[in-house]
């Protein structure tokens, strides 16, 4: 450890000052516009207006609902991908691995395009129901909230996976085994072992997909279009098509306190184990 | 490695913004057909001006709100939009006069082209009808209420309020409806109830094309400009001509307040209304002139919306009347259809 | 559990994240003129057709552009930063460290929006510049955290010893410690230039007439093309993102420091 404070100061300082300036300062006016009466003077008329507005509290219900079901789904299959993981034998855990982190390396562009392909009406899940038999006319599927959680669910099941993957690593080999000879059921050993020893991994990987899900824009967009609007896709209407700011701000507010307040959360988990 | 690397992407970027010391002129234009427009318009203007022209990509609302947006700085010298957004943008001052005597082909202009919006705030370019655009092995369509039909639950796509189409189906689904088309909340309403039938409400006309080639939808209204996209496509699409008849509208070139670059503004709007590009683009079924000495063949006039007749024809909504009404309908639409 | 059961769902959880992309780049090797999977006959037209498509060169360079130089950028003040952070007691560090990992927590869209509004509207700056700033404050975080990861490792006192030994503070840093984390910074830099490429949300409103990243450019084209190429674009730059980090970890054991 060097003493030398101003020295220390000046290397760090420009990292700081930098994102200060172009970064912290616009966010910082953007946010505050909501805050303000057309006098400039303070005021909360922004957010009462933004809620008084049906289409906007759906949307911003629609948005909690999904962000949520995206992080339990990922949860559930999660744990399921995770512990098969941990139990593989080392070689082959390692590539596995590698593939569940690979889509994470890809655009999200392509990623959320291989959807339409897959979902259309001439898309190959409608060829299988129409092809079974199980429905006369191909299924309408895209632009549904079905699509865009399938996108999102696909998008970040990664981060879930690989946090619980390294969580669970912590677990000592024999304690599931033993367990199940003692005759612990696998919801017992669930329940008792592995939820309280990954914890932190599921809290971690929750709030990555969390606010991965909130904030998603092209998933939305591309599987969603205008009828199935999420915050970012409404932000994005706001201010291309009604060049109403003071809505695009009260939004930009409510995304940035659902964002911190999950990480925060998972600030307390964290500590709370440490 | 990594030092070449960045050095050579670093000269690559110092070429780039030589190539742009050249003039540049910079339009904003519909996204839909800039393969034709491209050969047609700007590749032969850009020959003749010995200048770049900078495009700019999108619907008629989201770039009437960037010139908004940038309205202290013109990023846009030259727009084509609807005449209604252009009405707005020279309500709020950010639109300069066009000064005909510096446009050699203004005469040749049909007279409802000339100065539509007043003190010539705008020159139109091309008319338009608007009729539903269908699949015509699947499915007939005799009139405009055929789109919130039975049949076609499911499987219709409508334009988005906020567009330039939005308001004319309203309009001609009031009028199917037994109204005079000009009160459209009882259209709202009822676009409202059949809104889980409608597969998604589109707000380009290249998306929808993309919609319906991909056998989203199986109907929709859409633009007469937009055609060409449908009649190239292998799947039998058909235009409907519905009882109600169909509506229409005029797009236009403006110029932006102060942008200072209206030498070549001027020039390539003089150079788009003349016979000959007028032509060009109407024969790869485009836009339809607004240039009344075009001719063009039988063939190609069928898939235009090309002469007098059929251009008075139209229901028209006046550009005022959709600004003063156009909130009220967006606060509607979104309380009772998108929801 | 039982073997059969481990590879039935790993099986179904790699089929659901990789299985899209792979009908993704058969559909880009289609004959046919529309996306279809599975694809009408087999030709690589599509993949030739990405490399006439004017829009996608440009917005390409722009893209490696940023990637290249918002990134070298975040280091050149991302490395001191770490190195600070790690080496010197300094009066508020917390907030130091705060600020510059803010921009993981602001929503992409938010901070576009803002930048357009709030710095490249009343600066009056182009866009490219606005992108270039944007996409190496987005990528300082990343560089800051790997690389003070990789300083963890290094002992402080070779420094100190260093010094003892004759070096100045900067040849000590310059010899002993940059050799050292030579592998971190790299890893700082592949991680920041693929969250570069591939970034949407904060460029969706940093773009301007003839200025666009590729992913916004792809957006668009998207919306008004249906043939395989976007298909064939995207597989093309999986590939890149893919064997760049494949590369990496194959000739630095990148996962080491992420």
């Amino acid at each position: 450890m060097f003493l030398n404070r101003s020295e220390g100061l000046a290397l760090a300082l420009p990292a700081a000052l930098f994102t200060f300036l172009v970064f912290l300062v616009p966010v910082g006016i953007l946010l505050s516009v909501a805050f303000q009466n057309e006098d400039g003077a303070l005021s909360l008329r922004g957010y009462l207006d933004f809620f008084a507005q049906p289409l906007n509290r759906a949307v911003f219900l629609r948005t909690l609902k999904l962000g949520v079901l995206v992080a339990l789904t990922s949860a559930v299959i999660g744990y399921l991908a995770a512990f098969c993981i941990v139990n593989l034998p080392p070689a082959s855990r390692g590539r596995i691995f590698g593939l569940v982190v690979l889509p994470l390396m890809i655009s999200p562009v392509a990623r959320t395009y291989a959807w339409i392909v897959i979902l259309g009406r001439t898309g190959i899940v409608n060829d299988v129901v129409v092809g079974l038999g199980l429905s006369d006319t191909p299924l309408r599927l895209l632009f549904t909230e079905t699509a865009v959680f399938i996108g999102l669910l696909q998008l970040f099941l990664p981060l879930m996976i690989i946090s619980l993957v390294s969580s669970m690593e912590n677990i000592p080999k024999d304690v599931v085994p033993a367990a199940r000879v003692l005759g612990a059921s696998w919801l017992q050993v669930f329940v008792r072992i592995i939820l309280p020893l990954t914890k932190e991994g599921l809290v971690i990987g929750g709030t990555l997909v969390f606010t991965g899900a909130l904030t998603a824009y092209i998933t939305p967009a591309i599987l969603g279009g205008s009828k199935v609007l999420m915050l970012e896709t409404l932000l994005y209407q706001k201010v291309n098509v009604s060049n109403d700011f003071v809505s695009a701000s009260v939004i930009a507010m409510i995304l940035i306190v659902m964002c911190f307040s999950a990480n925060l959360a998972l600030k307390r988990v964290a500590s709370v184990r440490r | 490695m990594t030092k070449s690397l960045a050095a050579l992407t670093f000269s690559a970027a110092l070429v780039a913004t030589a190539a742009a010391a050249q003039e540049t002129l910079t339009i904003s234009v519909y996204s839909f057909a800039q393969d034709a427009y491209k050969e047609a318009l700007y590749d032969p203007f850009e020959e003749i001006c010995g200048c770049e022209l900078v495009i700019e990509t999108g619907n008629s609302v989201e770039r009437m709100a960037k010139v908004e947006a940038n309205a202290a700085d013109p990023v846009i010298d030259l727009a084509v939009i609807s005449a209604h957004d252009a009405l707005s943008l020279a309500e709020k001052g950010l639109l300069q006069p066009i000064d005909p005597s510096r446009l050699s082909n203004f005469d040749k202009l049909y007279p409802a082209a000339r100065d539509p919006l007043g003190d010539n705030m705008a020159v139109g370019y091309t008319f338009y009808a608007s009729s539903i655009v269908y699949r015509e092995d699947l499915i007939d369509i005799d009139s405009w209420a055929d789109l919130l039909g039975d049949d076609l639950a499911g499987n219709v796509a409508l334009p988005n309020i906020t567009g330039t189409q939005g308001p004319l189906t309203l309009m001609m689904l009031d009028k199917a409806a037994g109204g005079d088309g000009s009160d459209f909340s009882g259209t709202i309403t009822a676009v409202g109830e059949e809104a889980d039938d409608i597969v998604t409400f589109y707000s380009r006309s290249s998306e929808l094309a993309q919609l319906m080639n991909q056998e989203e939808v199986i109907a929709a209204p859409v633009g007469r400009f937009a055609w060409s996209r449908f009649k190239s496509s292998p799947l039998p699409f058909a235009w409907a001509e519905p009882a109600e008849g169909q509506a229409g509208g005029m797009n236009v070139m403006i110029l932006t307040a102060d942008n200072g670059n209206e030498e070549l503004a001027y020039q390539l709007m003089d150079y788009w209304l003349s016979t000959e590009v007028q032509t060009r683009i109407a024969e790869a079924l485009i836009d339809s002139p607004a240039n009344a000495e075009v001719v063009v063949s039988d063939e190609v006039a069928e898939n235009l919306t090309y002469g007098a007749d059929l251009i008075n024809s139209l229901n028209i909504l006046a550009p005022d009347a959709i600004i003063a009404n156009r909130n009220a309908w967006v606060e509607q639409w979104n309380a009772e259809v998108i929801r | 559990m039982s073997r059969l059961a481990t590879w039935l769902i790993l099986a179904a959880t790699l089929t659901f994240l990789i299985g899209p992309f792979l009908i993704v780049i058969f559909a880009g090797l289609s004959a046919g003129e529309a996306l279809a999977f599975p694809p009408q006959g087999l030709s690589l037209k599509w993949y030739a057709k990405v490399f006439t498509v004017e829009s996608f060169r440009a917005s390409f360079a722009l893209s490696m552009f940023l990637a290249v130089f918002g990134t070298l950028a975040a280091l050149l003040i991302g490395i001191p930063a770490a190195y600070a952070l790690n080496r010197y007691d300094l009066p508020g560090a917390e907030t130091i460290r705060t600020i510059v990992a803010a921009p993981i927590i602001v929503p992409g869209i938010i901070v576009g929006l803002a930048l357009l509004r709030y710095f490249v509207v009343p600066l009056n700056v182009t866009i490219t510049l606005a992108l270039f700033v944007t996409h190496t404050a987005l990528v300082l975080p990343y560089a800051v955290r790997v690389v003070s990861s990789s300083l963890n490792n290094l002992r402080a006192d070779m420094e100190e010893a260093a010094v003892i030994l004759g070096c100045t503070r900067l040849q000590a840093f310059t010899k002993v410690v940059l050799p050292n984390i030579r592998g971190g910074i790299l890893a700082a830099f592949i991680l920041g230039f693929v969250a570069s490429f591939n970034e949407v949300p904060a460029s969706l409103f940093l773009s301007g007439p003839g200025v666009r990243t590729l992913p916004i450019d792809m957006l668009s084209y998207m919306e008004i093309t249906f043939d395989p190429s976007v298909a064939a674009l995207s597989a093309l730059l999986a590939f890149m993102s893919v064997a760049i980090v494949f590369l990496a970890e194959r000739l630095l054991g990148f996962s080491r420091y992420v």
